[in-house]
């Protein structure tokens, strides 16, 4: 079931937030937001800064409720680890905490380097024994990228973007009534998009009686090996567009791969990378807005998360039509400095290469420099807005952020300090005024 | 096996995450909002406003003399217009029939009044919630009769805070507006107009809203004198007024709205109540 998007309403849309978080409250094994329960004893980690960014001392307050009838003896303790896990400092406290009582413990870490570091709390004391994971950051506007990009980037993206034109793009919109709601009609469309591969997508116009009405554009970009589903909602101002990139979804033409190969597909060869292609897709696909004359030209959104946030970034780095871009907890930032901090994408290079005779992780890492985020994101020249998880395990902060701050055009990024791979309402409210003020619908 | 299944579910990321709802300002009945660029805001309204008492320059309220009744049945059409994102046209033209009745005397006036034009700029918003606007407008008598106003020409600098949230878990929306305006010629009033409004949606579908709003006017001028028989023409004075006003919206074109207000306490001024009616036409 989760295979299919639906996002017919807000409601659904809560819906899949809700799901997003339950996958991250999993997923952390106990790395949640809420306070932890183990019998009546209960803790609660408080950073003192609203996002858990600091440019001075980081400082944490850690409470412990105690309403049992017992006091409790034994150890409070925090230690601080880099993004890769190497300990950069710890302290273990001994506490008594009086039987029906309140502690509160303040922690004023020491003055750290710039960047993102995880911190966990251990409580063990006579009855409980817990772990709290957070993660924080230091004036995290100063990271930089410690690799340059390629010096044929540019170019190598210019010639990519220069074989895409010399396909012919056939265009073909077919109306898919069924799939109407009160509000929308419902289109789907095909195209030709690089080495001629067919890629298709949903388009879905809110009806009016005004023929001469023209839409601006919501472009969903999908996740990884999502498969789309026409995009509804409420709104009456937006035509909304859902693409499946090759390789997912309803453009499986020619790529088919196992899921968990999909993201090293002839990674050994720069040329012939699946995201070269999957780039141009949605490249191709602002063509098609463009083709389309009753949509507006230049009021284009692009919007995803995971992989759909790094295709926002890198869309918006190689086609200046689009002129807002929305990335959610992007994947594929700074890859090369992934390896020790996330397991997956990272993982998947490695096995690929192990099933390659011949190729070298060395030679993987040049290619991807060619796909990396972090070198798209100074080409990025319309305004930009980033969603980031403190405790995401795909995307660590400190290469969103590293993103973040390569990208010259006006930018703003939301930091969700007890989250995951994931943001939520408040990002999707923000991106929607932002959108609206931006493209003049108010 | 585990860190395959691990990545299969934690990557199904959906798509897009834009609140596909329409945005709340669109449904407001309140200005100080920006409005979209090439569409209208159209909003004729009539009201009715009734004084049987004044407040003289000692603030001490009283009767008028002689069973008075003032009463001035006012419609008006406001227009707002997108010139582009950020620069809006307004207009304000109103028709108006004053009477004021004595035992023994009543006093008829009709005709326009004061055309009012002006450009409204979008200065900054505060999270793309809450909207700086700065207005200039200039102040047109349509009129000779000396009985329907100063018979002056105008102009206002007003500046306003409009914006919108959450009380109760419903949408609402506030709208603050301070304007100073200076009318030319002989012992022409300088005076500072301001009004807040604050606003609810009683339901999630934008349908149906009440709002609170309290404004009033204080104005200074050598001429001092307070004419008991039209207080439309007093030009030192000040008088603040509350007011309630529902709404329900037909559709995101066309709304109607019905509202009440009354002075609450003033100087030099009429003592009254009003009844209003409205449309607001909306072009998408």
């Amino acid at each position: 079931m989760f295979d299919r998007l639906k996002n017919n309403n807000s409601r659904s849309s809560f819906r899949v937030t809700g799901f997003l978080l339950m996958l991250s409250l999993l997923c952390l094994q106990k790395a949640s937001a809420q306070e932890k329960n183990n019998g009546d004893i209960s803790t609660e980690v408080v950073a003192h800064d609203k996002d858990a960014i600091f440019s001075g001392l980081p400082y944490f307050t850690f409470s412990v409720n105690n309403p049992t009838g017992k006091d409790q003896t034994g150890t409070i303790s925090y230690i601080v680890t880099t993004e890769k896990g190497e300990k950069v400092a710890d302290k273990v406290q001994t506490v008594k905490i009086s039987q029906n009582s309140n502690e509160n413990y303040d922690f004023h870490l020491p003055e750290l380097k710039t960047g993102f570091y995880k911190i966990n709390f251990m409580i063990n004391v006579s009855d409980y024994d817990d772990t709290t994971r957070r993660a924080f950051g230091i004036r995290p506007q100063e990271i930089r990228a410690t690799t340059a990009k390629p010096a044929d980037f540019d170019q190598f993206w210019q010639n990519t973007k220069a074989e895409l034109a010399k396909v012919t793009p056939n265009f073909k919109i077919t109306p898919v009534s069924k799939k109407n709601t009160d509000n929308r009609e419902v289109y789907q469309f095909q195209m030709q998009s690089l080495d001629n591969y067919t890629v298709r997508g949903y388009l879905t116009i809110p009806r009016t009686k005004n023929k001469n009405r023209k839409f601006s554009v919501l472009l969903g970009l999908p996740g990884y090996q999502v498969s789309v589903d026409p995009m509804l909602g409420l709104d009456n101002d937006l035509a909304i567009i859902t693409l499946d990139v090759r390789g997912q979804g309803n453009s499986r033409d020619g790529i088919d791969t196992r899921r968990d190969e999909y993201i090293s597909y002839r990674v050994e060869d720069k040329d012939k990378y699946v995201m070269r292609g999957v780039i141009m897709d949605c490249v191709r696909c602002i063509d098609f807005i463009y083709s389309r004359p009753n949509l507006v030209h230049d009021n284009i959104l692009v919007t995803g998360g995971s992989m759909g946030g790094y295709l926002a970034l890198a869309v918006a780095g190689v086609d200046k039509r689009v002129n807002l871009c929305s990335a959610q907890n992007p994947i594929l930032c700074d890859i090369r400095d992934l390896a020790g901090a996330t397991d997956w994408p990272y993982s998947a290079f490695k096995k690929y290469v192990a099933t390659q005779p011949g190729l070298t992780m060395d030679k993987v890492m040049s290619n991807l420099d060619y796909y990396d985020a972090k070198n798209f994101a100074p080409n990025i020249t319309c305004p930009t807005l980033i969603g980031i998880g403190l405790l995401d395990p795909f995307a660590p902060p400190t290469d969103e952020y590293e993103t973040f701050n390569e990208i010259p055009a006006k930018k703003h990024i939301m930091v969700f300090k007890n989250l995951a791979h994931e943001i939520n309402q408040k990002y999707k409210d923000y991106e929607g005024r932002w959108m609206r003020d931006t493209f003049a619908l108010f | 096996m585990d860190d395959m299944k691990f990545t299969r579910t934690r990557l199904k990321y959906f798509i897009a995450t834009v609140s596909l709802l329409a945005a709340m300002q669109q449904h407001v009945f309140a200005d100080g909002f920006p409005v979209r660029p090439k569409k209208f805001v159209i909003n004729p309204s009539i009201s009715y406003f009734v004084a049987t008492r004044a407040w003289d320059s000692a603030r001490v309220n009283h009767p008028f003399p002689q069973n008075g009744k003032f009463t001035a049945l006012t419609m008006t059409l406001f227009a707002e217009y997108g010139i582009s994102r950020r620069w809006y046209f307004v207009a304000t033209l109103p028709y108006t029939t004053n009477t004021f009745t004595q035992t023994g005397f009543k006093s008829v006036n009709s005709g326009l009044t004061d055309l009012e034009t002006g450009l409204r700029y979008y200065l900054a918003n505060i999270n793309y919630k809450h909207y700086i606007m700065l207005q200039g407008t200039v102040i047109t008598p349509l009129y000779t009769n000396p009985n329907l106003g100063y018979g002056l020409t105008g102009a206002e600098l007003k500046l306003s805070l409009a914006g919108s949230g959450h009380l109760f878990g419903l949408p609402s929306y506030y709208s603050l507006e301070d304007g100073v305006r200076q009318y030319f010629g002989s012992n022409g009033p300088i005076q500072d107009r301001y009004s807040g409004t604050y606003g609810i949606t009683l339901d999630k579908q934008f349908k149906n809203q009440v709002s609170l709003s309290l404004g009033g006017i204080y104005s200074v001028s050598n001429f001092k004198t307070f004419n008991n028989v039209n207080p439309t023409t007093n030009k030192d004075f000040a008088f603040n007024q509350v007011s309630l006003s529902y709404g329900h919206s037909f559709s995101r074109e066309f709304s109607v709205f019905v509202g009440a207000g009354t002075f609450i306490n003033g100087r030099n001024t009429g003592d009254g109540s009003n009844v209003s009616f409205g449309i607001v036409i909306k072009t998408f």
